[in-house]
Formats: structure tokens, C-alpha cells, sequence
């Protein structure tokens, strides 16, 4: 940490230099006179310069974890065992951050031993992988004549989860897995939704005999049960393309839905895995739990758009990560067409797709303002949308529109109404 | 600000004094207000320049008290004008003021004092130099305000020793 002298020093020699030079061409005194407190205040400036003396620095967060649109806490602790001294402290912002409380910047008079204690909250729109840098420190000569810097390094993590809200009924799979679960299996088996009723034969239990049947037909007869099953859920996030301002695009709500439907299946004891189809091709192949769901949340949190030309083929994606009976529900804006081309393929290839249109028409308007023009070409971009999603149903695809910004359990039901395929073991 | 750029208006309310103190007023008020250091700086040479224009105009007695005054107090805007500069937008301890009183009341009693002391050697210089030709005096009053020119620029912009 040396010494370096500051701008004002330059400004108290210009006034110095215009003292000394109209006290000799005026010939007056009184301005040679004026020059020398100015003299006595650089003289000073060089020599007020207290020594660092022992330092102590560090700063905390509040919580590691949170949800985007909460606060964050952090407290930096500065303790100086060397002369009073006057310090500042600056701790610079990620981007997609802003203060909620506090500064971030901050002067204050340390020394002595005393210990000083700063805070701020910081507030977190989006989902991220907030990382605090570096902590800069500088100090300062008391008249601002020369300032010595020094950096802490130190890098503070906090996950920003995306916002999750509740989906009761989710999506039903085509296809179960052979696990117990809570999704009505078509085979018959054990289980506690009934299912047809056959003719008693050796070995069926007293238990499922149907008395009702067996009194009206003549004959013992007993109700079979469908088994309930788990599935196996993959999450197709497209990231080739984004909308929207930074922490509320067409991502940004892809991604809240994704949260969302793997909380409900993971609720419903079903694998859920991830494929980030972008510029990076991320995969977290499906299980399920805690953990598994924390591991959702990160690779989700981390999500973004990633320029390329390449457009990725989910064919290399091993069947571990993208199960052939998987239920594959896929979260786009279907801003970029290597998305569409790439669902339309698992399509084809007998996967049970489900798309989540994500329409980023609202999460443009926000980021462009109003007027008539706005209205107009929203309006214009809207209906192209709707003929393309009809032109995507033409084709066999499952489609369900969602604007981003209703609860995407009110899209779902939508499509829930329309009769549902027969469900295949 | 006012006060300093009024010094020169106040000693000789001449139009050429005034219209530079005026000057003075805005350029180093602008500066002290938007804390920018440049500014306060230009407005405080304008203040010099109508000093001692009005110095040279009124010819009156010796003032050196208030040529300390205004030294000091160009200091104490400028050192001002810079540290509110440096905590635009940060939070401000409110023990600094202690702090920064105590070291900077020393600073300006100490320029004062050397003022005092400049007026009193001067004072005997003069005496000393007393039916010496002008031309000599002149070129003695030149050498020394470029020695202590040349001795502040050497002190300020020698390398930084580090802190230990």
C-alpha cells in the first residue's frame, strides 16, 4: 500500500503558482502572503501520511441461498489498530443488482483498535449466481492529498433461486416407470383405483370381490386395480434466445416455469431431469429429493444465453439423461427455429413432447415502452405467434401458450380440459 | 466562495474588480456546488486575479491578514470541494468531521502563522534591503518565488514511500 498524491495537489499549485506570479508582477505583498498557507497545506499533505498500522477486514452475507425479488444482507467489518485515519471503503455490484438499503460506498474514521461495522442490502431481481468480488480499501490523508489503496480479496457467493409457484395438477405423462408413484398406471396390479371387473379365478383375494357384481351377474367377480406408478420428467429449457429486460425476459419466465413444474413432480415423487438446449448444452439427468432438487434449482439459476451457430443435436444426449419414456415438456419463447426443429425431432422419434410456449411478447413491451406503434406491432407479433403455434398443433405437436405472467397452472388447465391420449404401460 | 471573490470587489469597487469577482462568484460557485474541483480551482484564481488587480488599482496599505485569509481559506474550499467530490453518493461516518477538524484546524492556524512569519521576515528583508536598486529587488523577489515553486513541485511529486 504506498502513497500516491491526489488531483488536489495539482489544484493547490495552480493557485500557489497564480499567488506567487501577481505578487511579483503587482509587486504587493499580501499575495506572496496569501501563497503560504497554500505552501503549509501541501507541506502538510506530504507529511500527514499515518502508517497502515494492523489491519483486520471481512465481510459476510446474510444467507447464501434466496429467491429472486429478496434482499440479501451484507456487513463488512473493518477493524484498524494503527493512529485514526480516515478510510474508504468500496464494495463494487454484480450486474442484475441493485442497493435496497445502505451504500455501498462508504467513508469512515478507523484506528485505535476500534472496530466499525457496515451493512447493506442488496436486492436481487433475477435469478443468478450472485458473486461479490473484491473489497477496495483506501485511505486517505485527512486534506485529501494523496491516498494509499488496497484491495481484499475475498468472493462471496449467494445462489438467487428462481420463484416457484405451486402447480397442483402438472402435466400426466403417457408413460410410467416402474416405480410406486402417484400417477395411475394402466396396467392392473396392486394399487387403489379401480379398474375392470372380471370373473373370480383361484388365488384372487376375498378382498376385491365385487358383491355387487357378483349378485347382479350370478357368479363370483372381482375389480381389478391400476397400478400408481412414478415417471420420468425431462425439462427442455431453450437458451438460444432471449427477450426482455435482465431478470424478467422470456428466459427468466421459462426458467420460472421449469422451477415450478419440477417442484410439482418432484413433490409427486417423479424423476425430474434438465437439458439446457443453448449455446452450452447443460444436462442433469433425472432423480429425485432434496438434494436433487437444490441441483435443479443451481443449474437453473445459472441458465443463460450463450451466442453460437451450432445448433445442438439431443440425439448425443444419453438415454440416462433423456429416458425413451420420459415425459419431455419443453420451455421456449420460440424465438429461434433450431429449438423448434430440434423438439419437432423428439417428436418424431416417439418421444411424449409437451411445448410451453412462452410468449415473449409481454417481456419485450416492458423492455420498449408504449405508444401506438408499440401497440401495433405487439398486436402484429401476436397473431404471427398464433399462427405459428397453430401451424406447430397441424403438425402433431403438443402446444400450450403461456404469456409468462399468469400463473402457469392457469395455461396448464387450459390444455387440460381437451381430452387426454389413453395413457400406454 | 462569495466571501473569497468579494475581497477584491470590497477593497477597490472598481467595474473591471467587480465583473471579476462576479466571475469569480459563478465559476467557483458552480464548482462548489456541482463538486468539481477544477471549477472551485478556476473560481479561486479568478479571485486571486481580482485581489490583485484591486491591489494594484487601490494601491492602499499593507493587508496581510487578509492575504492569510484568503490563502486559508482557498485552502479550506478546495479541500472541501474535494472531499465532498470524493463522498457524492457514499455514507459518510459522522465521526469524520472530528477527525477531519483536528487535522485540518492545525493546518490553516499553521498557514497563518507562516504568513505571519513571511510578513514579519519580509518586513526585515525590506529593512535590510533598503536603498538597494529596484531591478534587484525585483529579480531577488523572482528567484525566490520560483525556488519555492520549484520546491513544492519537488515535495509533491517526489515517489510515494511506502506505508509501512
Amino acid at each position: 500500500m504506498s502513497w500516491r498524491p491526489t488531483p488536489l495537489n495539482l489544484s493547490l499549485i495552480t493557485l500557489l503558482g497564480w499567488a506567487l506570479l501577481l505578487g511579483v508582477l503587482s509587486g504587493r505583498a499580501e499575495l506572496i502572503v496569501a501563497a503560504a498557507p497554500l505552501l503549509v497545506a501541501l507541506a502538510a499533505g506530504r507529511r500527514a501520511r499515518p502508517a497502515a498500522g494492523d489491519w483486520r477486514l471481512a465481510r459476510s452475507v446474510s444467507r447464501d441461498r434466496l429467491v429472486e425479488g429478496e434482499r440479501v444482507t451484507v456487513t463488512v467489518t473493518l477493524q484498524a489498530f494503527g493512529p485514526s485515519q480516515l478510510v474508504e471503503l468500496y464494495q463494487p455490484l454484480p450486474a442484475h443488482v441493485r442497493l435496497a438499503r445502505g451504500h455501498h460506498h462508504a467513508f469512515t474514521a478507523a484506528g485505535e483498535g476500534r472496530e466499525i461495522r457496515w451493512t447493506f442490502e442488496l436486492h436481487c431481481a433475477g435469478r443468478q449466481r450472485l458473486r461479490l468480488g473484491d473489497l477496495h480499501l483506501r485511505r486517505w490523508e485527512p486534506l485529501g492529498l494523496a491516498a494509499a489503496e488496497a484491495v481484499h480479496r475475498e468472493i462471496s457467493e449467494v445462489s438467487v433461486y428462481p420463484h416457484v409457484t405451486p402447480i397442483r395438477r402438472p402435466p400426466s405423462p403417457a408413460r410410467t416407470q416402474t416405480y410406486v408413484g402417484h400417477h395411475v398406471s394402466p396396467a392392473q396390479g396392486e394399487g387403489i383405483e379401480p379398474g375392470d371387473i372380471r370373473p373370480f379365478v383361484p388365488g384372487d383375494q376375498v378382498r376385491h370381490v365385487n358383491w355387487r357384481a357378483t349378485l347382479r351377474l350370478g357368479a363370483l367377480h372381482v375389480t381389478q386395480h391400476h397400478r400408481e406408478r412414478s415417471a420420468d420428467v425431462v425439462l427442455l429449457l431453450d437458451t438460444l434466445a432471449d427477450v426482455g429486460p435482465a431478470g424478467d425476459s422470456a428466459v427468466d419466465r421459462a426458467v420460472r416455469g421449469a422451477a415450478s413444474l419440477a417442484a410439482a413432480y418432484l413433490a409427486r415423487k417423479d424423476r425430474v431431469g434438465l437439458i439446457e438446449y443453448g449455446g452450452i448444452l447443460r444436462q442433469v439427468r433425472p432423480a429425485a429429493g432434496r438434494a436433487h432438487w437444490e441441483r435443479l434449482l443451481d443449474t437453473l439459476a445459472r441458465a443463460s444465453v450463450v451466442f453460437t451457430y451450432v445448433a445442438r443435436d439431443l440425439e448425443r444426449i444419453p438415454p440416462r439423461v433423456l429416458p425413451p419414456q420420459a415425459l419431455v415438456i419443453a420451455l421456449s419463447p420460440l424465438i429461434d427455429g433450431r429449438f423448434l426443429g430440434a423438439a419437432a425431432d423428439l417428436a418424431a422419434r416417439g418421444f411424449d413432447l409437451v411445448v410451453v410456449a412462452v410468449s415473449p411478447i409481454a417481456a419485450a413491451r416492458t423492455l420498449v415502452g408504449g405508444g401506438a406503434v408499440t401497440d401495433l406491432a405487439a398486436r402484429l407479433w401476436a397473431l404471427e405467434r398464433r399462427a405459428e403455434l397453430d401451424r406447430l398443433r397441424g403438425r402433431g405437436l403438443t402446444i400450450i401458450d403461456w404469456d409468462g405472467v399468469e400463473p402457469l397452472e392457469a395455461a396448464l388447465a387450459v390444455w387440460q380440459r381437451r381430452p387426454r391420449r389413453r395413457v400406454r404401460a | 466562495m462569495a466571501l473569497l471573490a468579494g475581497v477584491g470587489p470590497a477593497l477597490c469597487p472598481w467595474p473591471g474588480v467587480i465583473a471579476l469577482g462576479i466571475a469569480a462568484s459563478v465559476v467557483g460557485g458552480a464548482g462548489t456546488l456541482a463538486r468539481i474541483v477544477p471549477l472551485a480551482t478556476a473560481g479561486g484564481a479568478l479571485a486571486l486575479i481580482a485581489y490583485a488587480l484591486a491591489l494594484a488599482l487601490e494601491q492602499p496599505a499593507g493587508h496581510p491578514l487578509t492575504g492569510a485569509a484568503l490563502g486559508a481559506g482557498l485552502v479550506l474550499l478546495l479541500a472541501l470541494v474535494h472531499f465532498a467530490a470524493r463522498t457524492r453518493g457514499a455514507a459518510v461516518d459522522p465521526r469524520l468531521a472530528r477527525l477531519l477538524l483536528r487535522h485540518w484546524l492545525p493546518v490553516l492556524a499553521l498557514g497563518v502563522m507562516v504568513a505571519a512569519a513571511l510578513v514579519v521576515g519580509g518586513t526585515l528583508v525590506a529593512l535590510g534591503l533598503r536603498g538597494v536598486a529596484l531591478p534587484m529587488v525585483m529579480a531577488i523577489a523572482t528567484l525566490g518565488a520560483v525556488a519555492a515553486a520549484a520546491g513544492v513541485i519537488a515535495l509533491v511529486t517526489s515517489p510515494g514511500r511506502p506505508a509501512p
